[in-house]
């Protein structure tokens, strides 16, 4: 390695996206620099960086999308770039613009391809200008009932999305007229609340579609390549908990063609990172864009896992003018990686959001998983962030040994303390269609009877009383009289 | 001598039955042969049960034992041996909080005929609910709490009329 790229990278973000990033810098030998708020101040990602600097909001998560002072912070600490990581401001033009502005470098394409990719309708018309399959769609008017007639035209069903929105917001499936016009109503209001912008349009709701997404890296002059699919179609919420690289069973010509669309549309906007392009896929084959991410993805370490290739590392050689770490024809996959996203949530309750503190932490070690996460023993879970604690990647030489190994590295994840949705995961991985690749976004609802908690065997139950009693001291003074004899115990690690 | 655990949504009966020369407790009237146990603190490691090693971690929160064995959680209150149905005498015509908590459910009136074991008030504790089991056959004196009111461990939330002799 010739001399670093940088000298000093700030870091925006936190939880284990940040850690990841760092790591990536120490070993590019980079020097990087933390952001975190007042409640966050003994977080790993503070701890692991070389510096950190606290921001102020009303919120935590408001002081994590304060722009002046992040790029304040860079200055000061004298980075030279800034890399936003997934989610706050990582998609947010005006950060791109504010840091380019104050003569760093940010780690993402240029604040205009940003803006043009973050709206969801201008995405769309560059996508269709650029020969990206997209689905049917109606733009909305303000006349409600226009939107209605030509939405209806279209055929349904058909899906409602906010021009600005991610992550499920705002979106939701009509069947009929009158379903539509309410449905329009409350996605406007939702999408105004969620992003300052009521704009929603209709678009062909493919059934059983499911989520295809290339992940691409650009130079910046038009060169791109892919790093071949991932498939997140196990969601919730319309949120992945589950994706894999590669995607089961797709066709060879398919993926190619998929993947294929992915670089066009990269490299017609002369995009400059890493990036996702995503898409949904009908049973018949027909594949239409839905967006592209414009930043590094949750789910990038599947990829990582079956090409070998460090998505961080080129993302900084790419921002540093580098070029592409590789040619497409280097590019190389094989075997499968899953990663489940582990989230402090109750799968029993509608995966509601829980919070608590993590009591005792034990965490799988092999050479074929990766354990992604911040988490630390004592840590409060709050709902001041997204519930998202750790990501479990698996790799495997096929897909059915990365799913065993899946299941059997969940098996020894201990995480107590907040409920998460970890056993569930390992039920999702454990079915007969998930392990078939029968997979549609609405798999979750479809199978959710089947994905419940098998019935617990009275022995089993027996034996779970059992420990949880012998953690009561007042059932230990009962057991074994004060003080105990030492020599009664058994095996235990405190 | 014995103690009730609290496991989604229902009572379990646990007693010791014997300590020499190895330990044997009952659950629910089934005995377990407990021939390592674990140690106190949060922690892993295992036990012997009936001649088979069960590895498990285990950890407090707040008043409850959180389990996690054989890839399942298993999240569990002990109910204080002490209050509550199975002591003598006058006691039994009380029902007592075996935690503090709300009441979610009152199932008898008072003036109605309650069988020992039938539940009487359904409470909710730290987001588990429990049914509180009659501690004897009976009719409902008073109802001390109802729907949506808390109340504090130990408190007394329902009677039954005093036995007579005629029975």
């Amino acid at each position: 390695m010739t001399a670093a790229l940088f000298r000093k990278v700030l870091v925006a973000n936190r939880g284990e996206i940040a850690c990841r990033v760092m790591r990536t810098l120490e070993r590019m030998g980079i020097a990087s620099v933390a952001i975190h708020h007042h409640v966050e101040r003994t977080a790993r990602h503070v701890r692991m960086a070389g510096e950190a600097v606290e921001v102020t909001g009303n919120t935590p998560g408001a002081a994590h999308l304060d722009i002046e002072q992040i790029v304040a912070a860079a200055r000061a600490t004298g980075a030279d770039a800034i890399h936003p990581g997934y989610g706050f401001l990582s998609e947010n033009a005006r950060f791109a613009a504010a840091v380019a502005e104050a003569g760093i470098t940010f780690v993402g394409p240029d604040a205009a391809t940003i803006a043009l990719m973050g709206d969801k309708i201008s995405a769309r018309n560059f996508a269709e200008a650029n020969g990206v399959a997209v689905a049917p769609s109606v733009m909305p008017t303000d006349d409600l009932d226009a939107f209605a007639r030509e939405a209806a035209a279209i055929g349904f069903p058909l899906l409602i999305k906010a021009a600005a929105g991610g992550g499920g917001k705002g979106m939701s499936a009509v069947r009929s007229t009158g379903e539509l016009r309410e449905a329009a109503r409350i996605a406007s209001s939702e999408a105004e609340r969620y992003f300052g912008d009521g704009r929603v349009y209709a678009e062909t709701y493919v059934e059983r579609p499911r989520h295809i997404e290339v992940q691409v890296l650009g130079d910046g002059a038009g060169g791109a390549i892919h790093l071949f699919e991932r498939e997140c179609s196990v969601q919730r919420r319309f949120q992945k908990i589950v994706e894999e690289a590669p995607a089961s069973s797709l066709d060879l010509a398919l993926r190619e063609r998929i993947c294929a669309s992915a670089v066009r549309l990269a490299s017609a906007a002369r995009y400059k990172n890493a990036g996702t392009v995503e898409y949904i896929l009908g049973a018949d084959g027909r594949f239409f864009f839905l967006e592209m991410n414009t930043r590094l993805q949750v789910e990038h370490p599947v990829t990582e896992m079956i090409t070998g290739i460090d998505l961080v590392r080129a993302q900084i050689e790419i921002a540093a003018g580098k070029g592409l770490p590789l040619e497409q024809s280097q590019v190389r996959a094989e075997g499968h990686a899953f990663e489940c996203r582990i989230c402090a949530e109750d799968p029993g309750r509608d995966f509601m959001p829980e919070t608590g503190v993590v009591q005792y932490l034990d965490v799988p070690d092999e050479r074929w998983l990766r354990f992604e996460s911040a988490l630390d023993r004592g840590q409060r879970v709050t709902t001041d962030f997204d519930s998202m604690v750790a990501k479990l990647v698996v790799y495997g030489s096929d897909r059915q040994q990365a799913a065993d190994r899946s299941v059997t590295a969940r098996k020894s994840l201990t995480l107590l303390g907040v409920t998460t949705n970890i056993d569930y995961l390992a039920r999702v991985l454990d079915h007969g269609s998930f392990r078939a690749g029968d997979l549609h976004t609405g798999f979750v609802r479809e199978h959710a009877a089947a994905l419940e908690p098998t019935p617990l065997h009275a022995d089993r139950r027996a034996q779970g009383l059992a420990a949880a009693a012998f953690g009561f001291h007042e059932v230990r003074g009962l057991v074994f009289g004060t003080p105990e004899p030492h020599a009664a115990i058994g095996k235990w690690r405190n | 001598m014995g103690f009730r655990l609290h496991l989604d949504g229902e009572l379990h009966e646990v007693t010791v039955a014997r300590r020499h020369p190895t330990l044997i407790l009952t659950v629910d009237g089934k005995e377990l042969e407990v021939a390592a146990p674990p140690g106190p603190g949060d922690g892993h490691g295992t036990m012997e049960i009936g001649g088979l090693e069960i590895a498990f971690a285990r950890a407090a929160v707040g008043d409850r034992q959180i389990v996690r064995l054989d890839g399942r959680t298993f999240d569990v209150a002990l109910v204080d041996p002490y209050s509550g149905g199975g002591a003598a005498g006058g006691a039994q015509d009380a029902l007592k909080a075996p935690m503090p908590g709300a009441v979610v459910s009152v199932h008898r009136r008072p003036g109605e005929t309650v069988l020992r074991g039938e539940p009487l008030i359904t409470i909710e504790s730290m987001k588990l609910q429990t049914a509180l089991p009659a501690p004897r056959d009976g009719v409902v004196a008073r109802i001390y709490r109802t729907e949506g009111e808390t109340f504090e461990k130990d408190e007394v939330i329902a009677t039954l009329e005093p036995q007579t002799e005629a029975a």
